[in-house]
Parts: structure tokens; C-alpha cells; sequence
């Protein structure tokens, strides 16, 4: 026992699985005994085999083609898709044009009053704050901007996803249909879904808010289904047994029942509509998310912090009041009284604001920061980035573990047969789910083998391997750490929390400032972006073991690092098996986004046929990110998530 | 309120019987395929785990008949699993029967369409459940109005007449609150006070206080009680504690494995057990509080014993007998209309409390006289089925459910 | 339910304007707020677009009130938000004949803004240092031979060509394969990341071999000196893929978006007019990269000091 350092060892214990897992490998081999000697006599070599794949990309050029010469004259663009541009266009400049009317005073205002009735007077403060800084930045034309991109978008998410989920909420064939294609859109990288919306939308806001609401529905869609199912029998029992219609059944009783998840439904989607409408300024979205991506392609890291503080301001507000107002639910609720007195106070400080000329941020009042922070920024690479006696700078570091690690893990997978791969997946797979899993798995993997991207692939689950182990050993370390320390985890809470808001492009800023451009840098913000949820779920799952057990093992007497090892650690294993699993779909979402500061392979094919309009080549490599996702979701899924079928 | 003389009355003796429900070869089986199980009388002879085991069907309801009789408290009663609490889901068609027939006031329920069935549940028979089923999200008086609400009563009609039934049911004051500050037995006055909301025919309970705590749950049976005599509301109520069921129903019937074993008075059931099941069940009640006296006296051996001593009503209880006999020192009257039915003495009426007097069924008691009653650990060794939940509350000091509006004479 | 579902449509139809909806002439909705006329500027990723985007906004703003926004669109697919509308102008393009076929041309969406004045070449560069060390690198038909030394980790077995952008216009995969060299093209993955890494390579005063351009600022802090490719004739990179020859010199031009370019008023003939030297353009570009002030700092200081230049350009 004593040997066991890695929790992540512990993931298999030998007594339990020996005979399932024994069985299980015995009939991969079988399988791989037959089927590998046919395979490499027909295809050698340990790239995929050319004759195995198929060139898409001549189609999808002409596809893409097509679309751009029939977009003013087919009736499909003209009747369908014009109008969808056309209504986000409008609504967009709508809100757009509303929030810049009541200006900044009245935004502030108003944002503040909606805080503080849903969620109390500290976050009502916390919010007019935010704004204010906003303003300070020099960003508040910007965030009106991606403000009205997101309520557009949001409104259009809850929309859609409140919908799909009131289907697969009420009926069975719909859930069955949804779930699984819910569960693996949440898994997918925000980038994947760039591509086909400009394939028909082009460039500009309405790709921009489309990608959005595709990205950000499905929670929503997901939670409202879950709220819906997960009501409570008895009242639904009691509402039925008091006459009601079906109809009556949904709004006075499934809907109101559900309301807590669907208010987590509305809190998760606001965070993702955020990162993707940040994430979206690769296809024109505007706002903020284009000044970091500007700042970023001239690696000015002032001006994107002052772009980048705006977004985490927003996200932690929207976060907390949304939260708050989640958990406020059933208390007592305030009279609509107080809300008409506070909505004229908000009104009268807009018309104040509108008379006393204070629509515009006033310029004298903004805060250059970026200068400062760019000085800074130098000062740092000149010290810090190299030549460090003993430690040796960040820069150094990034260059080892390209050297030490990235290469040869990236050259170690190239190298590996490309059966050999497909045969590890499968074992991965089947061991940790059922053969279902592992089917999907390597069903995904020879996808990408099929598109003809099989090494950039590699190359990309090379920077994933490494980001997911440190993340891991970072995660599990911290985690541990307070899990065991009350005090160390009150002071890590609203660290976490913070970093669990940030939208993940927020993380290009700094690790380019430290580690140049490249993949460590790539690697190093996936590891910062998964981190607190590995963290957070670690530390749950450590503190959520039994009492009793670990009470039992106290009277014991066991020392703390023997109940740790004994008895928290082998009762967390789900815990830690979702860590796993959470860290590799964050990670996997950032080294993609790595694209843009060098982190090659994948990434950057996306924002090589953005950039090339070549769409085809991105496409190529969005759904080859997709597989990617897909066979790393399904390696790490622990069986407890399907619970009702299989081994 | 008009009814309530007829509480006391055994309902057979007292009106004609005119059924509210009447429920005939009911059958709910769960399962594939369930409704070859009822048709085939191959199935239906099987035992549960046969049943399971050959067809994957579970029978919860078998075979059920009964009549529920305007202004009575029809108590089912069993043990988990007995199938009693699907049973009076399949009244209303919470639970979709498999076979049988359901007839309210002689309508089929079974027959009735959609519209129809929501008109049964909306102003016909209420529900009362175990776990309330309360709306978390609306107040105490908007909870307890959402009966009249679905029905489409407007909302200062509805709401005046649920402050009114908040105020029977002893909640004035807590109207604004949400039930998620409320206490249990709060909780389940809210419940009770929705189904009184729509002034219903028929209340149905389904378990409604077995998620109480012991003196919240007499409290409620008191509560209940007081509503039956007051308003004579016809009640079917389900309930896995027979001290319950002895307090608060007219007639019951006791449940196991989806049939009815027995249907019967309190007394007759606790005195006069159909099978070796229900007398093991019954064996810890105190016969004294259920028997009454017209099943304890002998004749009059002489026109000298019919002619004096304390006077007794048929309905009196044993425990009461024995106050009056031991007030007085000797045998006590049995008079009904002025005329004697017969005498109880000291004797008759310790031969009840040490369970040797049963009038029906094989006699086991005399062999163990008072020790059965004493030591738990001389009961027959088939005794033990029912040994489940009852003895629990037996020690409990309630009343007779039946004596609480008699006065001794 | 039919009938609502038609009242929906209805409803929807109405709101986005009865009939055919052309979204290829949607402006962007950020633009003509609170009633100021707003110009869209495409800015590319590089400084020099910044610089151009830079004085031409300071001036739209301060010389003829406009508001301007500015959105950072690669250069393939600024010429579709272009011929959509989402941007009015772009201001330095370096040649695009696909494109310029299909927008210009075909689709008549998109108009020539004429000249920048500044005049473009693309090609390869070693740091003057290594050329001055071994003279004969600098053509191309040597490369080969020095393949060795312009090895990276990153490059593997070959020689790396370091390129920048994704987005930028490069023929430079085709042209190592055409040309049969022994070296891997290498993106950097933004200009900035290039220059950088320039910049550390010119501090230990390693070989490099590099995609770069001309007018560049670098070139006043790190000298390069160019390799000769076989020389540009007319048509020879007509195909992609089977290009064998060096970058042209191209005249850098702008575009306007066709509508925009009919009534698009004081700013489109503003833009229209917008010309200036590779010097001026550096002039900008190197007070924006090198001394870190703004691009709107950069501009005031150039625009009050070259009051003559850019008075010409107003309408």
C-alpha cells in the first residue's frame, strides 16, 4: 500500500477487476490476435494507412464554393438562412442600441438593481462595480457590444434548449434520442463548432451568435430534461389526483418543480455563451473577445488584460447573481412593490445619466493600464522569462518540457503502429466502460485515421497526455490538500471560482507573456484552465467519503496518511475517476484554442482554414477535433454514468 | 355533521347499505403482458414468486372486492408491499386497473373518458398522500386552493374558500407561509385541507401520517376523527398501522399479497380472525379495547342478575365493562332498549383480556392464558409473520377509536 | 396549433421584412449606433495594417466625425465579410485574384479603393549577418547546402523555413517541394510569435531562414538580406499548388465594399483618396511595435506632424 503514490493508479484495483477486466482483455487479444495479422499485411507502416483514407477536403472545397456563390440568389439563403441572419442581425442592433440609449450610468444602474433584487446587496455592489471597471478599461463601448451579442444569444439558447428539453423532459423516445447527442456536445471543444456555422453564415455577429446558442443550448436543453424527470413523484401524483389537465400538470406543477435546474440551466448556459461569444471573435463576433484576439496577435498582453479583466468581471457577475438567485429560491419572495420602487430609482439614475450627458464613458475617466502592465510584462520576460540562475526562467522551462516531454511523448505516439493505437483505445475503453464505449471509441479514433489527419491528431493527444498528467498530479496534490485543511480550502473557494468562470481564450494572455509562443504555452493554459474543477471535484469527492468509515478507521487508530491512502482515497475513486474525465475534456478544449499561440496540429488547422477561408482543410480537422473529443470522453467515462446497460 | 350517531353505530345494523364505491374482481398486475394474468385462471392460482417467475408479472392488487358505504371510514390495512396503497390508486385510475370493475355511485370509473375522470378527481373523491405532495413553490393558501384553481375558480372566490378549510384544519396564520417552513404534521394539514378544499365525496388517505412523528400522528388521528364526526365524509384510508386502523375505521380490510384476507368490524377482525395471518397480526391488540360487551356476555342465568347491576350499551367496550364491574363489585347488564341482552361478570370479562373468551376460530389461548399476553416469547412459532409493525404503538394508552363518543350508562 | 404555429411564422416573417432576406448585405449591428455614422475597418493581423487602420480611424474620427470600428478579420475572409457588408473597407490587401475575380468581377459586390502607395514583396530572408558569412545563401539554388544549420527541433530532420501567419498569403509549402529543398515550413503561428523569435535568434546571432516582407519595420532592427528565387513571371503562380518561382512586387491596394463605396459618403472618398509612403507606414508601425504606444497615440503623433500629407485626402 505504501507504494501507491499516483491516485490515479488507484483507478484499477487488482481485487476487484481481476476477473471482468482479465476477461475482457483476453478477448480483445483474441480479437486483436485475428485481425491485427490481416491489417498489416494489407497496411503496413505506422501512420494510417493511405489507402484507408478518404480526401474529403475536394468536396468540401466545392461545397464551400457553392455556398458562397448561391448566398444572394438561392432560395435556401434568400427564405431560410437570410431571415436567421437577418433576425440576430436585427436583434442584436436592437439590444445593442437600447443598451447604448440608457448609457452607462443607466446600465450600471439597472444591472446593479437586478443583482441586488435577486441575489442581495452585496452582489448588487459587486456588479456596479464591474461595470464600472468596465468603463475605467476603456472597454465599455466593447462590452456593450458583447453584451448584446450574449443576451441574443442567451435568450436564443434558453429558447432552443428549453424546448428540446421540455421534449426529452416529457417524452421517452425524445430523451432517448437526445441524451447521448447532448452528452457528447458538451464534451466538445468550443472550436469544433466554428467552422460549419461560417460555412454558411460567412464571417460576422450572426456565425458568431449561432455558434453560440449550438454551444451553449444543450445544458439548458440537458437540465431542463433532468428537472423535468426528476420531479418529485408524489406531488406530480397529487396534482394528477386533483383533476388536472396535462397541460395544467406542465405549468403549475413539472415547470415550477423544476425550477432550480432550470435556473442552473440558465447559469450554465450565461458561462458558456460567454466563453464562446469571447471565443467567437475568431469568426467576427466583435466586442471584447476581439480586442483579446487583436491584442493577442500582436502578444500585447496590456491590452488584452484590459480586455481580458471586462470578460472575467462579467462572467463572475452573471455567475454569482444567476447562482444566487438559484439558491434564494422558495425564501420568502419580494413584493412587486420593491421591484416597481427600485425600477424607478434605476429609470430616474438613466434619465439622470442621459440629461446630465453621461451616455459615453466619459475618456477623461479611463485607466490606461496597458502601458503599465507591458512594462511590467517586459520586466518579467526580461528576468523571469530566461536565464534564471538555479531554477532557470519560464522560458527555459517551456523549452525542456517541449524538448523532454512534448517531443518525445508527440514522436513516442507516431511512432506507435497505427493498430497498436486503435487496440490501446479499445482496452482503455472496455476496461473502464462496456463495449459500447469501447466501440465508440475506436470508432472515433479510425475516423480520424479516415479523414487523413492522423498524425496532426497525434500530435494534438500528445500536448493533451501531457496537460491532462500534470493537470492531474497538480489536481489531485491541491485537492488533497484541502480536502485535509479547512482553512487551506476556505482561501482556495473563491480562487477556484474564479478561474472556473474565466473564459478559456482569457488563458492565452498570460502563458504567452511567460512562455513564448508555441505548445508548452498551449499545454500550460489547459493545465491553469482544468485545473479547479479537477481540484474541486477531488476535494468533494475526498470529503464526501463516509464518516463512518473514516471514523472506524480513526478508532483504528490510523494515521491521517493511512486513512487517506486506506480509506478516502480507494471510497473517492468516482470522484476521481470524474476528475479524470473532466480534466481531459477541459484540457483537450484549450489545446485546441492553443492554435492561436502556436500550439500547431489541430488548433491550428482550425484557424489556418479560418484565416485561408479554406474551409474545407478546418472542417477537416473541426470534426477530426470532434473524434478526438468524443474517443477521450469515452476512455475516461467511468460506467457509473450509464448506468442501465452494459458489462 | 347530521351523521354523526352513525359513528358509533356499526354501519351494517344501522342504514341500508348504499356503496360510494364499489369495487368488484379487481386486478392490477405490473409487468409484460399483464392482462393475460387476471384471464388465466392457470396464472391466477399461482403464488406471487410462481408468477413472477413464470410470466415477470407482479400482482400487487388480486382479486379484490369490496363496497366502501356512504359515510363510513373504510381503512385498508397491511404491511408494505400488501398492494393496499395501489389499491386506492386504482379508485380514481391514478393506477390504470388490469381487470375488474370500479363503480362510484354506481358509475363505472373504469368506463368513464378522459374529461370525465378529471370530473371524479376535480369534485368527487380527494386525495391525501404520505409524503403530502405539496407544491413547494406556492404559499400554504395557494396550495390548498390549486384544487379549485384547476378547476378554474377564480382566484378571490378560491381563495376564500381555502383561508376557510385553513381554519378548520387549525392552520390560521401560517396561510402565507411555504410548506418548507412547516412542520410535518403542518405539512399534512396542508394536505388534508386541499382535499377539503373541493369539498370532495369520498377523501382518500394514503398513509397519510405514517411519515409522522408518534404524538403528531395521534394529533392527526384525532384531527381526522373530529373531521369524520363532524362532517360524516365518507373516508377510505390506507394505513400499515393497525392500531390505526382500529381507531379510526368503521370496517376493515386487511390486505396481504394484493388480496383481502379478511373484511370485517375492528371486532370482528381482532375477535374473530379468518386465518392463522391475521390472527398473528391482531395477537398484541388489547382485546378489551375492541371487543365489546355484546360479544362478551353470557345470558342471564337468572331473572335476579337481569335485574340489577350496572347497565351497560351493546357498543360498550370490554375496558369499560370492567370499570363498571369493578365499580360495583358484580356482573353489569348488557341493556338495549330498556331490555337485557344478557350479563357480563368479572369472569367473562377477564377470559377477553386473557384472550381465552374468542368466540370464533380455533382456540389457541387457552393453553398459554396470560402468559400471551405477557411474555412475547411463548407465541406460537407461526405467529411470526404478522409480528411486524403492530406491537410497536400497543402500548400506547389510545381509546378506542369506537368508544369516543359513548358515555358509559 | 396550426394556427399559432402560422401566427408565428407570420410574426417572424414580418419582423425580418416580408419575402427574400439577401444576408449577404447585412451590415454589421454594431454599426450606425446612437445616429453616428460608423465605418467598419477591417485591420489585418500585422503592424502596417494597423498603422494604415490606425491613422485612417484617428482622422475619420477627429477630422470628419465619424465612428469607427475595427475588426480583426483575416485576409480571406475579410473579402467575404467585405462583399457582405459586415466591413466597409479593407485597406492593404496583398493579392487576392481568386478572390478579386469573384467579388469584383462576378459579384460586383466589392470595389477597387486603388493604391496604397505602398508597395509589398514577399519573400525569403537570412539575417545580413549569416549572409555576409556565407555570400552564396543567398540564392537558392545553395539552400540546400546550409540545410544543416538552419535546423530546429521543431523542423526535424530539415532545415526550417520559419513562416508567420496562417492567415498571410503563402506559396511557401509549395514552393519547398517544387523547388525539391531539404527544409519543413514552420508556422510560428502569428506574426508576433515570428518576430520574436527573430528577434531571439538575432540576439545569439544563429542562422535563420525566414517568410518575411517588405515595407517591415523589423528591418531597421534586425537587417535581413533576401534569397533569390527563381524570378516572378506573369502567370507562373497562376496554380497553387505547382508554384516554382519567386513573390511578385505587388502594389498594395484597398477595397471598399460596393455599396459603401456608391454612399458611403465623405468617408468613402476619405478612404478613396487615403495614400501614402512605405515610409510614413513605417514611421507608424514602429512607434506602435517597437516604442508600445497605442495605435491611436501612434497616429495623433504622425497625423500632427504630416498635417500636408493627409490634408489631400479629405473630401
Amino acid at each position: 500500500m505504501a507504494t501507491i503514490t499516483a491516485p490515479a493508479q488507484k483507478a484499477a484495483p487488482p481485487g476487484i477487476l481481476t476477473n471482468r477486466a482479465a476477461r475482457k482483455l483476453l478477448t480483445l487479444a483474441v480479437a486483436a490476435a485475428i485481425l491485427v495479422p490481416l491489417a498489416v499485411s494489407q497496411w503496413g507502416g505506422t501512420t494510417w494507412p493511405s489507402a484507408l483514407t478518404v480526401d474529403v477536403s475536394g468536396p468540401l472545397g466545392t461545397a464551400s464554393d457553392w455556398i458562397i456563390d448561391n448566398r444572394d440568389s438561392h432560395p435556401l439563403f434568400l427564405y431560410f438562412f437570410g431571415h436567421v441572419s437577418n433576425a440576430v442581425v436585427i436583434s442584436v442592433h436592437a439590444v445593442y442600441l437600447a443598451l447604448l440609449a440608457v448609457g452607462w450610468a443607466g446600465v450600471t444602474a439597472v444591472g446593479a438593481l437586478v443583482a441586488w433584487r435577486v441575489a442581495g446587496v452585496r452582489l448588487a455592489l459587486g456588479t456596479a462595480v464591474a461595470f464600472l471597471v468596465c468603463g475605467l478599461l476603456g472597454m465599455w463601448v466593447p462590452t456593450m457590444q458583447t453584451l448584446a451579442l450574449m443576451v441574443v444569444a442567451v435568450v436564443a439558447s434558453v429558447v432552443v434548449g428549453a424546448l428540446l428539453g421540455l421534449a426529452a423532459g416529457l417524452s421517452d423516445r425524445m430523451d432517448r434520442v437526445l441524451r447521448p447527442v447532448l452528452d457528447t456536445m458538451q464534451v466538445l471543444p468550443a472550436f469544433a463548432y466554428l467552422l460549419p456555422v461560417v460555412l454558411v453564415f460567412g464571417i460576422g455577429v450572426p456565425a458568431a451568435v449561432l455558434a453560440t446558442v449550438v454551444y451553449a443550448a444543450p445544458p439548458m436543453a440537458r437540465l431542463t430534461a433532468l428537472g423535468l424527470r426528476g420531479a418529485d413523484k408524489e406531488v406530480l401524483e397529487a396534482v394528477e389526483s386533483l383533476g388536472t389537465t396535462a397541460r395544467q400538470r406542465l405549468l403549475t406543477a413539472r415547470v415550477p418543480l423544476a425550477r432550480k435546474d432550470l435556473l442552473l440551466g440558465l447559469n450554465q448556459t450565461i458561462m458558456m455563451a460567454l466563453s464562446m461569444a469571447v471565443i467567437a471573435s475568431v469568426i467576427g463576433a466583435g466586442g471584447l473577445g476581439d480586442r483579446v484576439y487583436q491584442a493577442l496577435a500582436s502578444v500585447d498582453v496590456g491590452a488584452a488584460l484590459a480586455a481580458g479583466i471586462p470578460i472575467v468581471l462579467l462572467a463572475v457577475v452573471l455567475d454569482r447573481v444567476t447562482g444566487a438567485a438559484g439558491e434564494r429560491l422558495g425564501d420568502a419572495q419580494a413584493s412587486p412593490a420593491t421591484w416597481a420602487y427600485a425600477l424607478v430609482a434605476a429609470v430616474a439614475v438613466a434619465l439622470a445619466g442621459r440629461f446630465a450627458g453621461l451616455l459615453e464613458w466619459p475618456e477623461a475617466w479611463e485607466a490606461e493600464i496597458a502601458g503599465p502592465v507591458n512594462r511590467a510584462v517586459d520586466w518579467m520576460t526580461a528576468h523571469l522569462y530566461s536565464g534564471v540562475p538555479v531554477i532557470g526562467g519560464t522560458a527555459d522551462w517551456a523549452g525542456h518540457f517541449t524538448t523532454w516531454v512534448l517531443d518525445p511523448l508527440r514522436d513516442g505516439l507516431q511512432w506507435l503502429p497505427w493498430w497498436s493505437v486503435l487496440l490501446v483505445v479499445a482496452a482503455l475503453a472496455w476496461l473502464i466502460g462496456t463495449w459500447r464505449t469501447a466501440l465508440t471509441a475506436v470508432l472515433a479514433m479510425a475516423a480520424i485515421g479516415v479523414l487523413g489527419v492522423w498524425n496532426p491528431s497525434l500530435d494534438t493527444l500528445s500536448q493533451v497526455l501531457a496537460a491532462v498528467a500534470v493537470t492531474l498530479v497538480i489536481g489531485f496534490a491541491v485537492g488533497v490538500a484541502a480536502a485535509r485543511s479547512d482553512r487551506f480550502e476556505r482561501w482556495l473557494r473563491p480562487v477556484l471560482d474564479v478561474f472556473q468562470t474565466m473564459p478559456q481564450f482569457v488563458y492565452l494572455i498570460p502563458v504567452v507573456a511567460l512562455f513564448g509562443v508555441g505548445r508548452a504555452p498551449a499545454v500550460a493554459a489547459a493545465v491553469v484552465y482544468a485545473l479547479p474543477a479537477v481540484v474541486r471535484i477531488t476535494t468533494q469527492g475526498l470529503r464526501q467519503v463516509d464518516p463512518a468509515a473514516l471514523e472506524s478507521a480513526r478508532s483504528l487508530g490510523a494515521t491521517s496518511g493511512q486513512q487517506l491512502r486506506q480509506v478516502q482515497l480507494p471510497l473517492a475513486r468516482p470522484a476521481l475517476l470524474l476528475a479524470v474525465n473532466q480534466g481531459v475534456v477541459l484540457v483537450l478544449a484549450v489545446v485546441i484554442i492553443g492554435g492561436l499561440v502556436g500550439g500547431g496540429a489541430l488548433g491550428y488547422q482550425v484557424v489556418f482554414g479560418l484565416a485561408q477561408g479554406d474551409l474545407a482543410a478546418g472542417l477537416v480537422a473541426g470534426a477530426a477535433i470532434v473524434c478526438l473529443g468524443l474517443m477521450l470522453d469515452r476512455v475516461t467515462q467511468p460506467t457509473e454514468r450509464r448506468t442501465t446497460k452494459g458489462a | 355533521m347530521s351523521t354523526s350517531t352513525s359513528t358509533g353505530t356499526p354501519p351494517g345494523t344501522a342504514r341500508p347499505p348504499a356503496p360510494v364505491f364499489s369495487v368488484d374482481g379487481l386486478w392490477k398486475v405490473f409487468g409484460p403482458k399483464a392482462g393475460r394474468v387476471p384471464a388465466d385462471p392457470e396464472l391466477t392460482a399461482l403464488s406471487p414468486a410462481e408468477l413472477r417467475a413464470r410470466t415477470g408479472c407482479t400482482a400487487a392488487v388480486r382479486d379484490v372486492s369490496f363496497d366502501v358505504r356512504k359515510g363510513e371510514v373504510f381503512v385498508v390495512m397491511g404491511l408494505s408491499g400488501s398492494g393496499k396503497s395501489t389499491l386506492v390508486r386504482c379508485l380514481t385510475r391514478l393506477i390504470e386497473p388490469t381487470a375488474g370493475t370500479i363503480a362510484i355511485d354506481g358509475e363505472d370509473v373504469r368506463a368513464m373518458d378522459k374529461s370525465r375522470l378529471r370530473e371524479l378527481r376535480r369534485h368527487r373523491a380527494a386525495m391525501v398522500f404520505q409524503h403530502f405532495g405539496l407544491l413547494p413553490h406556492r404559499t400554504v393558501l395557494d396550495n390548498v386552493a390549486y384544487g379549485l384553481e384547476v378547476q378554474g375558480m377564480g382566484r378571490a372566490e378560491r381563495r376564500e374558500r381555502a383561508a376557510e378549510v385553513v381554519a378548520k384544519v387549525g392552520l390560521e396564520g401560517l396561510e402565507h407561509r411555504r410548506p418548507g417552513q412547516l412542520s410535518g404534521g403542518q405539512r399534512q394539514r396542508v394536505g388534508l385541507a386541499r382535499a377539503l378544499a373541493v369539498d370532495p365525496e369520498v377523501l382518500l388517505f394514503d398513509e397519510p401520517f405514517s411519515a409522522l412523528d408518534p404524538l403528531i400522528r395521534r394529533d392527526m388521528q384525532e384531527e381526522v376523527v373530529r373531521l369524520h364526526r363532524e362532517e360524516g365524509r365518507t373516508m377510505v384510508f390506507i394505513t400499515h398501522d393497525l392500531q390505526e386502523a382500529l381507531k379510526l375505521g368503521d370496517r376493515i380490510a386487511l390486505m396481504r399479497d394484493g388480496r383481502v384476507v379478511q373484511l370485517g368490524t375492528p371486532e370482528e377482525i381482532v375477535g374473530s380472525p379468518a386465518d392463522d395471518y391475521v390472527r398473528a397480526f391482531v395477537r398484541d391488540v388489547p382485546r378489551e379495547q375492541v371487543v365489546t360487551v355484546r360479544t362478551a356476555m353470557r345470558p342471564a342465568s337468572s331473572a335476579d342478575e337481569a335485574g340489577a347491576g350496572p347497565a351497560l350499551r351493546p357498543e360498550a367496550t370490554v375496558t369499560e365493562a370492567i370499570e363498571a364491574v369493578a365499580r360495583a363489585g358484580s356482573a353489569a347488564r348488557v341493556m338495549s332498549d330498556g331490555r337485557c341482552l344478557g350479563v357480563v361478570d368479572a369472569e367473562a370479562l377477564l377470559s377477553v383480556v386473557a384472550g381465552t373468551a374468542d368466540t370464533a376460530g380455533p382456540v389457541e389461548g387457552s393453553r398459554a392464558a396470560g402468559a400471551a399476553r405477557v411474555d412475547d416469547g411463548a407465541s406460537p412459532p407461526r405467529a411470526k409473520p404478522g409480528a411486524g409493525e403492530a406491537p410497536a404503538e400497543r402500548r400506547e394508552p389510545t381509546n378506542p377509536a369506537l368508544a369516543t363518543t359513548e358515555e358509559p350508562v | 396549433m396550426r394556427l399559432r404555429t402560422t401566427a408565428v411564422a407570420g410574426a417572424l416573417l414580418l419582423l425580418t421584412g416580408c419575402g427574400a432576406a439577401d444576408m449577404t448585405e447585412q451590415a454589421s449591428p454594431f454599426a450606425n449606433a446612437q445616429g453616428a455614422r460608423t465605418v467598419t475597418l477591417s485591420v489585418q493581423s500585422w503592424v502596417g495594417a494597423q498603422a494604415n487602420v490606425a491613422v485612417a480611424q484617428y482622422l475619420l474620427e477627429h477630422e470628419l466625425g465619424y465612428r469607427v470600428d475595427t475588426v480583426q478579420v483575416d485576409e480571406v475572409p475579410a473579402w467575404d465579410a467585405l462583399s457582405q457588408g459586415r466591413v466597409d473597407a479593407i485597406l492593404e490587401d496583398w493579392g487576392h485574384p481568386e478572390q478579386e475575380q469573384r467579388y469584383v468581377e462576378d459579384k460586383k459586390t466589392i470595389a477597387s479603393g486603388g493604391d496604397l502607395g505602398v508597395t509589398g514583396h514577399i519573400g525569403w530572408f537570412v539575417p545580413t549577418y549569416f549572409a555576409e558569412e556565407h555570400p552564396d545563401v543567398t540564392d537558392w539554388k545553395n539552400l540546400d547546402k546550409y540545410a544543416g544549420l538552419l535546423r530546429t527541433p521543431e523542423s526535424g530532420g530539415k532545415g526550417q523555413l520559419m513562416d508567420g501567419s496562417p492567415s498571410y498569403v503563402t506559396n511557401d509549402e509549395a514552393l519547398v517541394k517544387n523547388l525539391d529543398l531539404d527544409y519543413k515550413v514552420v508556422f510560428a503561428g502569428s506574426e508576433a510569435a515570428q518576430i520574436t523569435q527573430i528577434k531571439q535568434f538575432a540576439k545569439e546571432k544563429k542562422p535563420f531562414l525566414t517568410y518575411w516582407y517588405t515595407p517591415q519595420w523589423l528591418f531597421e532592427k534586425v537587417p535581413m538580406t533576401e534569397v533569390k528565387l527563381p524570378p516572378y513571371k506573369d502567370g507562373c503562380d497562376a496554380d497553387p499548388a505547382k508554384v516554382d518561382c519567386a513573390y511578385p512586387h505587388t502594389p498594395l491596394q484597398k477595397y471598399l465594399n460596393a455599396d459603401f463605396a456608391k454612399r458611403g459618403g465623405e468617408a468613402a472618398a476619405f478612404l478613396k483618396k487615403f495614400t501614402w509612403t512605405t515610409e510614413d507606414q513605417n514611421q507608424v508601425s514602429l512607434m506602435i511595435a517597437e516604442q508600445k504606444m497605442s495605435p491611436e497615440e501612434a497616429a495623433k503623433e504622425w497625423v500632427d506632424s504630416h498635417e500636408s500629407v493627409w490634408k489631400a485626402w479629405l473630401p
